[in-house]
């Protein structure tokens, strides 16, 4: 028994060893806005930061939402419009970044396909309710190999499970002598 | 007390390393919906890299002790493993093969994964190419733990093992199968997909131990899988907030847990139908080319409805339409006899009632053995 506890403790050092060093890579990145557009939502005058530019299909980023006066005291929806856009996504409430809370944000999110999307608000503040969009930003072709090529290769596993089955299907025939149900 | 024997040791590591793989991306996944900021080493990525690892080491410890008994001179117990393939030099046990395969393949496409987000981000995209890869990946090593254990169907230990590694895969596959919902379908296909899968699941359990009750114990394992990891994913994702001091996303409200709510909630009742209608069917004399496909279809129809009444149950949105009902419907019970049909012959491949032997992964002249 002693020895189990031994080699137990054994092993939990030796998984404390190969962790200890990994702590300080698990710092959170910043949020690194390196374009902005304006977006005029009434008297609402909001800040869109970017963390890629020119955005690409696929590529994911962080958006940051910064109306003029800051986020306290205001509330409101996020709504987005374009090709890689589903209904779940269209409208949602806007929610601070979770790792720069002093503004709304989305965190590594990507938009689907290339082509033009609008990124609105409505918000509800001080100086009452009001809308606005963006300009259609372009989203660019996406970035790495043919989409087609990285399923083909991702496809692998699921492809070699198939495989084997039809193999050891043909040459064993279950069919021709079915499993019986106990008694 | 006896010592457990080199079989069961490693049967249960494998199993252990897909519990850690499922835990892992169940917590995994709750995290960006609730907290969200990524980085390879969070905890539960650690869960997710270590499961594939434990049931990869055990899968390789396995091969080499059944390469090291052939070469000796002693016949290996197919009950550890299977009847053994010869892969390069080494005398593999089809079970862990398998596994293993599944493993190193975790490996090489979570290289490919570090290379993907350096080209688009490190996005959060569960259907990303390279994260349906490392999901499939599980799923094979998940999928060599059921054939591990449904070669020990004649020991108690490899049938307590089927009836919990059959719920592991069913629980991890909606993350396999969520790769399927941009098909084209004139029905749910991520209902009707699942309603299939988990029928398979069942009555393979049924099939591979000759016993229709075995449909309704792994109904009743995947219930109390589903009841722990409700509670476990919310708490473990708050808790790892807490602890690095990240807080919740605003509005998140009162949505259940993400996985554990795309588990059936009404396997059981499916499970105990399906049972039925293979004893009934039993007693009545019917004959084996039907049965299965006959209680898949009932099992399947009754799963793809109570999927779709399951959706506003958990609040995770509105009944679907009553044309889409009766099409999920009708697509469960076509699916579910489809299932019904593959299950007997899986079970079949893994009892072995045809003793043709087969060539898996042949490199090399000698294959040692059938698939049984």
């Amino acid at each position: 028994m002693i020895s189990v506890r031994r080699k137990l403790a054994a092993v939990a050092a030796a998984v404390l060893v190969v962790l200890l060093p990994a702590a300080p890579a698990a710092a959170y990145e910043p949020v690194n806005i390196v374009h902005t557009e304006q977006v005029q939502a009434g008297p609402y005058a909001v800040t869109v930061g970017f963390s890629e530019w020119p955005l690409r299909a696929m590529q994911s980023l962080d958006f940051t939402f910064i109306p003029a006066g800051g986020i306290a005291g205001k509330s409101g929806r996020l709504l987005l419009d374009g090709p890689g856009i589903d209904a779940d996504h269209a409208d949602r409430v806007l929610a601070r970044h979770p790792r720069k809370l002093d503004v709304w944000g989305l965190d590594v999110v990507s938009l689907a396909k290339a082509g033009g999307y609008t990124i609105g608000f409505r918000i509800d503040g001080p100086q009452g309710p009001a809308e606005g969009r963006t300009q259609p930003l372009p989203v660019l072709a996406q970035p790495g190999p043919p989409l087609a090529l990285s399923w083909a290769i991702c496809a692998i596993p699921i492809a070699g499970l198939i495989v084997f089955l039809v193999v050891a299907w043909r040459r064993a025939r279950p069919s021709a002598n079915l499993v019986p149900l106990a008694d | 007390m006896p010592r457990p024997s080199a079989g069961v040791l490693g049967a249960a590591a494998v199993l252990l390393g897909t519990g850690t793989s499922l835990a892992g991306i169940v917590w995994d996944v709750q995290w960006h919906v609730d907290v969200g900021p990524d980085t390879f080493f969070t905890l539960s990525h650690l869960m997710l890299y270590s499961g594939s690892a434990i049931a990869g080491l055990a899968a390789l410890a396995m091969v080499l002790r059944a390469t090291f008994a052939q070469r000796a001179g002693r016949t290996a117990d197919p009950a550890e493993g299977g009847r053994t393939v010869r892969v390069l030099k080494f005398d593999a046990p089809l079970g862990y093969l398998i596994a293993g395969a599944g493993a190193a393949m975790f490996l090489l496409y979570g290289l490919m994964d570090l290379w993907w987000h350096t080209v688009y981000g490190f996005d959060a995209d569960l259907g990303s190419p390279p994260h349906v890869a490392l999901f499939s990946s599980i799923t094979v090593t998940m999928v060599g733990s059921v054939i591990v254990f449904g070669y020990a169907r004649d020991r108690r230990w490899g049938r307590i093992g089927l009836v919990v590694s059959l719920p592991i895969l069913m629980t991890f596959s909606p993350l396999m199968l969520n790769a399927l919902a941009e098909l084209p379908a004139p029905f749910d296909i991520e209902i009707v997909s699942a309603a299939f899968f988990c029928t398979l699941s069942m009555l393979l359990a049924a099939g591979i131990t000759g016993r229709p009750a075995y449909a309704i114990r792994v109904a009743a394992v995947l219930g109390a899988m589903q009841l722990a990891l409700w509670f476990f994913a919310p708490w473990a994702s708050h808790s790892y907030a807490s602890m690095v001091n990240l807080p919740l996303r605003d509005g998140l409200g009162d949505a259940p847990p993400e996985l554990p709510s795309a588990t059936p909630m009404f396997l059981l009742v499916a499970a105990a139908v399906g049972a039925g209608v293979l004893a009934y069917g039993r007693r009545a004399g019917m004959s084996m080319r039907l049965l299965p496909q006959l209680a898949g279809a009932v099992g399947g129809l009754v799963l793809a409805f109570s999927l779709d009444l399951q959706v506003p149950l958990v609040g995770n949105g509105p009944l679907a339409a009553p044309g889409t009902l009766v099409a999920d419907a009708l697509a469960g019970l076509l699916f579910g006899a489809l299932a019904g049909f593959l299950a007997w012959r899986f079970a079949g491949l893994l009892r072995g009632e045809s003793r043709k032997p087969i060539a898996i992964v042949v490199p090399g002249p000698a294959v040692q053995g059938g698939l049984a």
